[in-house]
């Protein structure tokens, strides 16, 4: 699974939304066991201080702990999941309704826009 | 002694030339430091005095606290720009050279390197391609546990996938106990992979910073940063 | 550390001596059966190979010299001065330990050269007219050593003494020249020769100052001259003990110059 990082974003921040992507998509169920640090940031192709920084902060927010010497898991707690998957989702919202915004559609438009292209790709299969 | 690398007021100066003009500089344990700079910033000439090649004019150089020396020499791994192997050896007599002069190589770890580029220990470097002896010298410097890397272009001449090894062992080489240092011009491809960057210039420290906060004050990435910074 | 710098300098050098002495060997073995066949008595085309071998031997033996000073040369040169000097030079051992290494291989290849030549000199002479000869020799230094006891022998290792610091200061006096050539940016060979030169004049003015201080000094001991029975001792251990002293002031300058050269003013490019 490639780490798809932007070159004008602090790497951190990215690693951050990708963790959690990672963890809200089921990739890293809840109550799973993560890689080390360093088999992480190899994966990644990221410093390993980088990815530290990442994995702190998220424990930090409550995604993830770690237990001393079994190392790092993501939280048991599904509420904490699905309110991380909440705000990427609100994120991306915000982001596409800015997007839209820029093209020049109100909301009214936009709104009613996504509508149509919804219903045309259900009807696509 | 939380620095691996300490420069103060580090000058040298060649007939007719200030490669380093007052040099101040601290690199932490357990960092993969970017030293960034046009040809004839001074790069050089600092990685050779870090390794003792050659003598500051003035002000001090200190690695974990010693003149570089015999000592030094026993904790850095340098990999040069150019290829320093000889040509009689084969690769299998280099494992041993370095073996025998290096109390912290690691035989397993270069033999493993080795197989994983698909390079014979028996060839003869003589035989070898450029790109090849690269990547055999690279291997014997990443296969020592140094407590100070520093590798003058390690990704230069080498194709996009080797390049990539190169940087995932760099990583998976890490130890919160050792440094790397790395003097590049493929910023790009060994941006994401660094904690810092230095930027040199006409022998003077130009910029220090953590490639976040780079990216964070200047929204944009270290490489287009340079570019900037240095544009012709 | 010296040891192991040792070993690999043996083994970067060996690859070119071995194969030149099993040369000279089998030169010496070809060149030999010729003589026991007596085919230096024969003429004409019979001769021709013969005259081939020998001139190859001729020139083998006059390589052995030429090749022992160039690899000497070329070891020190490649290997600290050029590309081959980053690995040298960081490698954990102090900048004299290499000139140490260097110049003790130096001294026994030299060492061993000369052997191997001689031997093989001596096997192709010797034959039932020269053994006489030979046998007569080696009972006249019999001779000699019995009657003059630990005198001789005091000689004896002085001599030896002064042939391998003579061989050492002359290999460090050329290391001296490759390290000043080495200066020069275009012109190094000629650079390093020039520095050759320079030092074999100011050798040149001092072993003469010398000279000139010992001519008064009477060689035959008070004797008058030479006989084999009289023989003046100290007179000789003196003057083998300034040779060697001239020899050992002279190679120290060229050691401490070298070292100098490669701690402080050391430029790898």
């Amino acid at each position: 699974m490639p780490w798809n990082l932007k070159s004008d974003r602090p790497i951190y921040s990215q690693l951050i939304e990708q963790i959690q992507q990672m963890v809200v998509s089921g990739i890293y169920p809840a109550g799973a066991k993560l890689p080390s640090v360093r088999d992480m940031a190899a994966e990644a192709s990221v410093n390993p201080n980088t990815m530290q920084r990442a994995l702190s902060q998220l424990e930090t927010e409550g995604l993830l702990y770690s237990q001393r010497t079994s190392g790092r898991f993501v939280t048991e707690d599904a509420e904490k999941i699905m309110q991380t998957k909440n705000e990427l989702a609100v994120s991306l919202i915000h982001e596409f309704i800015t997007k839209m915004n820029q093209l020049g559609y109100d909301r009214q438009q936009t709104v009613s826009l996504l509508g149509s292209v919804m219903k045309e790709e259900e009807q696509n299969g | 002694m939380d620095s691996i690398l300490e420069c103060r007021n580090l000058t040298k100066y060649f007939p007719g030339c200030l490669a380093l003009n007052s040099v101040n500089l601290a690199i932490p344990k357990g960092q993969i430091v970017g030293l960034l700079g046009p040809n004839g910033s001074g790069k050089s000439t600092l990685i050779k005095l870090i390794n003792g090649l050659l003598t500051p004019s003035g002000g001090e150089i200190d690695i974990n606290g010693m003149k570089p020396g015999v000592e030094t020499k026993k904790i850095i791994s340098y990999l040069p720009e150019r290829t320093y192997l000889n040509n009689w050896m084969t690769v299998q007599n280099m494992i041993d050279f370095f073996g025998d002069f290096y109390a912290d190589f690691n035989k397993a770890k270069a033999y493993d390197m080795l197989q994983r580029l698909h390079i014979n220990p028996n060839d003869r470097l003589k035989t070898m391609s450029k790109g090849t002896k690269e990547k055999v010298q690279l291997i014997l410097v990443m296969s020592r546990e140094a407590e100070l890397y520093v590798l003058d272009e390690p990704i230069g001449g080498v194709d996009p996938a080797a390049r990539d090894y190169i940087l995932d062992t760099i990583i998976s080489n890490y130890s919160e106990n050792a440094s790397l240092i790395l003097s590049t011009h493929l910023i790009t491809d060994v941006e994401k992979i660094l904690d810092g960057v230095i930027f040199i210039n006409a022998g003077n420290i130009v910029l220090t910073s953590s490639v976040d906060e780079i990216r964070e004050k200047e929204n944009k990435s270290v490489d287009a940063l340079f570019r900037e910074v240095f544009k012709c | 550390m010296l040891g192991k710098l040792i070993k690999y300098e043996w083994k970067a050098t060996q690859r070119i001596f071995l194969p030149l002495y099993g040369l000279i060997v089998l030169f010496t073995l070809i060149n030999k059966a010729f003589f026991v066949f007596n085919f230096d008595k024969t003429s004409g085309m019979a001769l021709v190979p013969f005259v081939i071998t020998m001139i190859i031997y001729c020139v083998l033996i006059a390589a052995t010299g030429i090749v022992t000073l160039v690899v000497s040369i070329q070891r020190f040169y490649k290997n600290l001065l050029g590309d081959e000097g980053y690995l040298s030079f960081t490698l954990p051992v102090k900048p004299h330990s290499h000139i140490d290494s260097k110049m003790i291989v130096t001294l026994i290849w030299t060492l061993l050269s000369i052997a191997v030549a001689a031997l093989s000199i001596f096997i192709l002479a010797v034959n039932s007219d020269t053994v006489r000869d030979f046998s007569e020799f080696c009972a006249a230094v019999g001779r000699f050593f019995s009657q003059y006891g630990f005198q001789a022998y005091g000689l004896l290792i002085e001599l030896i003494v002064l042939m391998l610091v003579s061989v050492l200061s002359g290999t460090l006096e050329i290391y001296a020249a490759v390290t000043v050539g080495n200066l020069s940016g275009k012109h190094k060979l000629l650079a390093g020769f020039g520095a050759y030169i320079g030092f074999g004049v100011v050798e040149q003015i001092v072993f003469s100052a010398l000279f000139n201080a010992g001519k008064g000094f009477d060689f035959t001991g008070g004797y008058g001259q030479l006989s084999f029975d009289k023989l003046p001792f100290a007179a000789f251990a003196a003057g083998f003990g300034v040779l060697i002293l001239y020899s050992l002031v002279f190679g120290a300058a060229f050691y401490f110059f070298t070292n100098w050269m490669l701690s402080k003013k050391l430029n790898l490019e």
